[in-house]
């Protein structure tokens, strides 16, 4: 099939404003977004900048605006998107650093605010191994875990679009990850993290988050379960 | 998740939250009530001084009056502190508001009681 594909393209070295490129590729319905602009930067245009790592949706790298909303360019297929015309544009709140690369540095900022790591300063068990959890309680935040931090839940955001400062729904389900851990011990702390305006309270339930996950996690849920831990 | 429990403190936007979920369930009632009995039993057209006086001849009915007005002017006034939480950006601006838009409630609610209680009198 033939695809009209356009493009955000802003250089701040040269460029005053971003401009959109328009270019017709040629490719097959089950080819991806990600498969359109590697064809456009080997073919068309080698200036052409965009993240891309593993390229099948494991790496988090390629979370992009695509026909309006975000998603992994490598996980798209054409034909789940029902038209030829293919708009692709950098996540939106952050600043753009070229074409469809954003700045993640102030993403990854709340995400280390929350503390995402293991926190256990207790003595080892007995043998001296693994500090050993039911299945139950490994089901308990089994969901949160799926995170591979592509920033598409964050950004696709009301909340956040209106204040960077919001901790966003990407740190909140890294926080849920630990704080629902049974061998965890710094849940309080990251609730009082969370305790702020510009923490779980800012979240106002739009959805667009558990929308835009590639991982499927439930985050809007993971959310209300963060929201009730604090009110317990 | 055990360790949770240790910081029991409430922050404000914790309660202003919870307050628009209790504010919100409150509202089914008695603003779905107030619409039923009103709009659709009553009619609007049929709303005069005589009606007022005879409905507020019932202490409860000024009270369900009453807390309509608190809390669904509670729940409104609330909801525009989280849209303008959308627009500033400073924590001491944001006090400012927070503030302000309780007093703007205290007053409006105060005078609404002071209507409710003093009644309906004969006009001279
Ligand atoms: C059946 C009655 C009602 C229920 C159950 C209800 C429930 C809610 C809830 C749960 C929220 C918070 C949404 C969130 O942030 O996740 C909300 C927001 C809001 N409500 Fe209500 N509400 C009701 C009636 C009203 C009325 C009568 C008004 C106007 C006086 C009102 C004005 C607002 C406003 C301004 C917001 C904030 C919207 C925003 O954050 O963008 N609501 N409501
Ligand atoms: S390139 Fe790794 S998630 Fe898409």
């Amino acid at each position: 099939m033939q695809v009209h594909l356009k493009v955000f393209r802003f250089n701040p070295e040269i460029d005053r404003k971003p401009r959109y490129d328009r270019f017709d590729v040629q490719a097959e319905p089950t080819e991806r977004v990600l498969d359109l602009l590697e064809m456009v930067k080997n073919y068309n245009d080698g200036t052409l900048a965009f993240r891309r790592s593993c390229a099948h949706g494991v790496c988090g790298s390629d979370a992009m605006r695509i026909n309006g909303r975000n998603a992994l360019a490598c996980k798209v297929l054409l034909k789940d998107l029902n038209t030829d015309q293919v708009t692709v544009e950098p996540l939106l709140g952050m600043r753009v650093i070229k074409d469809l690369i954003v700045d993640m540095e102030p993403f990854f900022a709340h995400y280390r605010s929350v503390m995402p790591y293991l926190v256990n300063d207790e003595p080892l068990p007995e043998d001296g191994k693994e500090r050993l959890q039911s299945p139950q309680e490994q089901e308990r935040f089994e969901d949160t875990t799926k995170c591979i931090l592509c920033a598409a839940c964050t950004t696709s955001c009301p909340s956040f679009w209106a204040s960077e400062n919001y901790v966003g729904p990407a740190a909140i389900v890294n926080a849920h990850r630990f704080i629902y851990d049974s061998r965890d011990r710094a849940g309080a702390k990251r609730l009082a993290v969370l305790n702020q305006r510009m923490g779980v309270w800012a979240c106002r339930t739009a959805f667009n988050c558990s929308e835009a996950c590639p991982r499927d996690i439930q985050i809007t849920r993971a959310i209300a379960e963060v929201k009730e831990a604090l009110n317990r | 998740m055990s360790a949770v429990n240790l910081e029991k403190r409430r922050s404000f936007d914790q309660i202003a939250w919870n307050a628009m979920r209790y504010s919100g369930v409150l509202l089914i009632f008695l603003a779905f009530g107030h619409v039923l009995l009103q709009d659709v039993i009553v009619g609007v057209h049929r709303i005069d001084l005589d009606y007022v006086a005879m409905r507020w001849a019932n202490w409860g009915w000024r009270m369900y009056d009453l807390f309509l007005l608190a809390f669904a002017f509670a729940h409104g006034m609330n909801g525009v502190r989280q849209v303008l939480s959308d627009f500033v950006h400073q924590e001491r601006h944001m006090r400012a508001v927070n503030v302000a838009l309780l007093v703007v409630w205290l007053v409006v609610t105060l005078m609404g009681a002071a209507a409710i209680f003093g009644g309906v009198r004969p006009v001279q």
